[in-house]
């Protein structure tokens, strides 16, 4: 029951954000772009807003104690008990957080996974500005009929298996 | 029509709220900073209904483990209604279709890899994880890159 419950939240999230992001033409890449083209401001607010939303309403939340902070992405061993469907990757990557008590020590900066973050996401904006728009701006452009946009959900989608059976091997490098 | 638009930053502020909000109230943790993000929860909706049919074991997040992702349905149906409701939905023929599906591909497989969309990289900066601005960082310099480059190639008479 908690499960469908949960499920029912993600679906209601996924439905408020997405009627949101088409009223307002949403796109976290075309903020930068328009700028630099047009110098236009309107769609780089919107990220800006964003990244200062979450900052302070996360360091609130966190001073209360309501947030779990500094959760690493996968759960790293024997810190946590694993449930059944879920399989640890190799030796998890700890996530280390930005704040003046511990500053990250420059290991980590120097990591395969900061390196490969770092490059990753300068190829997905590229591709990004490519093809017009980010990952939720697609799912926008799709639901409003943009068969391009749905090409690119379909191969969206069928990258999860293939990278599962196929390409994860080739990826490991990056959590040693 | 224009002046019935939402503002984006109305919608950044929205985003975020809801975000930081639901992760804070509906246990969405671990991993932190997950409440929206479309490559992990395509990735842990694909893998947990895998799992649940076949009985596989392939990898998910522990709150991906707990229940159906169902945020990028979301968006699109979502995104649907939205256009339905203010007549903004019409079909467009595909111009590249391989293009865009390659493209998606490649997307989705480096989101699998470095854990986000831009959406949840932007999250995650805010949250002030250094990885999350690191991805960031790299995205808003591929963007900038590329458009300059666009430019230039436009202005020198290309395309």
């Amino acid at each position: 029951m908690n499960a469908i419950l949960l499920s029912l939240a993600f679906m209601a999230i996924g439905l408020t954000v997405g009627f949101l992001a088409q009223r307002s033409r949403m796109c976290l890449v075309a903020g930068l772009r328009d700028w630099i083209l047009v110098r236009d401001t309107e769609l780089l607010m919107g990220l800006l807003s964003f990244l200062a939303t979450v900052w302070v309403l996360s360091s609130v939340l966190g001073a209360l104690g309501l947030m779990h902070r500094g959760i690493p992405e996968y759960l790293a061993g024997a810190d946590h008990a694993l449930s059944a469907t879920t399989v640890a990757p190799k030796p998890a990557a700890t996530v280390p957080r930005l704040n003046l008590d511990s500053l990250p020590s420059p290991s980590a900066l120097l990591s395969n996974l900061f390196l490969t973050t770092l490059g990753g996401g300068f190829l997905i904006g590229v591709l990004s500005v490519m093809v017009g728009g980010c990952v939720m701006r697609q799912h926008v452009l799709c639901a409003q009929g943009d068969r391009d946009a749905l090409c690119y959900l379909v191969g969206f989608y069928a990258a999860v298996p293939v990278y599962y059976t196929l390409l994860e091997r080739f990826f490991g490098w990056v959590y040693r | 029509m224009k002046e019935r638009r939402l503002k984006p930053w109305v919608f950044g502020i929205a985003a975020g709220s809801i975000f930081v909000l639901a992760e804070a109230f509906l246990n969405i943790y671990p991993p932190s900073a997950y409440a929206f993000c479309l490559s992990c929860h395509v990735r842990d909706l694909l893998n947990h209904l895998a799992n649940t049919v076949t009985g596989s074991r392939l990898l998910t997040t522990e709150v991906g483990g707990r229940a159906f992702l169902l945020t990028s349905p979301g968006v699109i149906i979502g995104a649907l209604v939205a256009a339905r409701m203010y007549g903004e939905s019409k079909t467009r023929k595909a111009s590249k279709p391989l293009l865009f599906a390659l493209t998606g591909f490649v997307i989705m497989v480096i989101g699998i890899v470095i854990f986000g969309c831009p959406t949840r990289l932007a999250l995650r900066a805010g949250y002030g994880d250094v990885y999350g601005i690191a991805g960031l960082v790299g995205l808003l310099a591929g963007v900038a890159v590329t458009t300059v480059a666009m430019r230039l190639w436009s202005l020198r008479g290309g395309r």
